[in-house]
């Protein structure tokens, strides 16, 4: 359902991503993770065209886009394939917790308000937050604005869901929550592709980990053979340093 | 001729002077209104760097910062019809209005691009990445949010634009400072004229001030 051939990006003379290639299918959980400065989120940005890639293509939900020939049309019925969850959450501050979520779906999907606000209000129930509909973003803490944010990106009926270091802004009294989020969306098979650092969460919930290193994807494999069996000299010792934490 | 201040003259001249207010408040609201959607115009195409027409704008910006009101008026309303006969029938009202408009788009249009470049980068990414479009994403976030660090700003133009109608005498306006002159002139009391119509000016802009506040209680109610 994603797929993606032979993706770089340069910024100036710095290759970040380079010749990246990978799939991942409906209602799969695929988690990256890797040293900070790799590329990760980078390469989630490239799949949302947030960043444009130098060049490859990004094939999500039958929309694909080759990064050396595309349309302003294509990148945003591609950015409607996917959504995405942001490190620092950036809700719409003009917006209450509602709007936020019924957003997309008023302005992208022409979604009847009412309704629109209706099916945003389900989610935010879903997500534990029924008492918070009318809040602004500036008046909750950090992991309800997360829980938003997951929200807003559940509502956005793209087919995947990327998630940008969700939890890494957050007070540690927070991350719990959030991931119990991700966790549920996991259970109920929404596709994700998670960059994170949280190893715990990365062994538990993922269907497939991802370890990218300089740009590129080192190993990839199950939670197990990336934890307890890993191949290459460099997942070793990552992963060695990350499960000591 | 020495001659004593005359408190009772003032009191008689004010509501003479205010039957006047109603001609340059409806030169300020109908300049500050072209001027809103003319800045905004300007601001917009600036922001989205659209080809060619955004060099106009700066120009335009320019030269309506560059160079004084009183000249801009003059130019519109004693040099135009020179050239372009459609300008010959213009009255003094009109050209006075679509002079501070021009005038003060200029500025507003530098506050508002100015207010639209400081909302944080992660808005607009977050339209995005929802499948919004650029403009979707202006219309429905990025302007509600700029409109507010912009309304102090806008607001002192305002303020600004309604002290510079006065200049509308120039070319004849029966305002209230045109009147406040006629008056000085056929008493000689010119001291106590233009104070009646500096304090009416100044009464005015003291309302507005308020209002000023009052709306941005309002428009600060999400932070």
């Amino acid at each position: 359902m994603i797929k993606v051939n032979k993706l770089s990006k340069k910024f100036d003379d710095l290759s970040v991503l380079k010749d990246i290639n990978f799939e991942v299918n409906k209602g799969e959980i695929v988690v990256i993770i890797g040293p900070s400065g790799t590329g990760k989120s980078t390469l989630l940005r490239c799949l949302n065209y947030l960043e444009t890639p130098t060049s490859g293509i990004v094939e999500i939900g039958g929309v694909a886009v080759d990064a050396q020939k595309h349309t302003n049309k294509q990148v945003t019925q591609l950015r409607q394939q996917s959504s995405f969850v942001f490190q620092n959450y950036s809700l719409f501050a003009n917006k209450t917790a509602i709007q936020n979520v019924s957003e997309s779906l008023i302005t992208v999907w022409k979604t009847p308000r009412n309704e629109a606000l209706q099916t945003a209000k389900s989610i935010l129930i879903n997500v534990g937050l029924e008492d918070k509909l009318d809040f602004y973003p500036s008046q909750l803490s950090g992991g309800q604005q997360q829980r938003v944010g997951i929200a807003r990106a559940m509502a956005a009926k793209g087919e995947v869901i990327l998630f940008d270091e969700p939890t890494s802004a957050l007070d540690p009294e927070w991350v719990e929550e959030v991931l119990a989020v991700m966790q549920q969306l996991a259970i109920e098979k929404q596709t994700m592709i998670v960059v994170t650092h949280e190893m715990q969460f990365a062994r538990e919930v993922a269907d497939r980990v991802i370890f990218m290193e300089g740009g590129y994807i080192v190993e990839q494999g199950s939670p197990e053979q990336i934890f307890e069996h890993p191949e290459h000299e460099r997942t070793k010792a990552f992963v060695k340093r990350a499960l000591k934490r | 001729m020495q001659s004593s201040f005359d408190l009772q003259y003032i009191i008689e001249l004010m509501p003479i002077l205010l039957k006047y207010l109603g001609v340059t408040m409806e030169m300020a609201l109908w300049g500050f209104l072209f001027a809103l959607i003319l800045s905004l115009s300007l601001a917009l195409i600036r922001v989205f760097k659209i080809a060619v027409i955004q060099h106009f704008a700066a120009l335009f910006i320019s030269f309506f910062r560059g160079t004084p009101l009183l000249v801009q008026l003059f130019i519109l309303y004693y040099g135009l019809p020179q050239f372009m006969p459609i300008f010959i029938g213009m009255d003094a009202f009109t050209a006075a209005v679509i002079g501070l408009s021009l005038h003060f788009s200029a500025y507003m249009a530098e506050s508002i691009r100015a207010a639209i470049l400081g909302i944080d980068k992660s808005q607009m990414e977050a339209c995005l990445s929802l499948g919004m479009t650029r403009l979707q994403a202006m219309k429905r976030i990025i302007l509600p949010q700029a409109s507010r660090v912009a309304t102090p700003s806008l607001m002192n133009y305002f303020i600004d634009m309604i002290k510079s109608t006065s200049l509308a005498f120039t070319l004849g306006v029966a305002e209230i400072m045109a009147k406040a002159q006629m008056e000085a002139s056929s008493s000689f009391k010119f001291f106590e004229s233009f104070l009646a119509v500096a304090l009416i000016y100044w009464a005015v802009v003291l309302i507005f001030t308020r209002l000023q506040h009052l709306l941005e209680r309002r428009l600060n109610k999400a932070y």
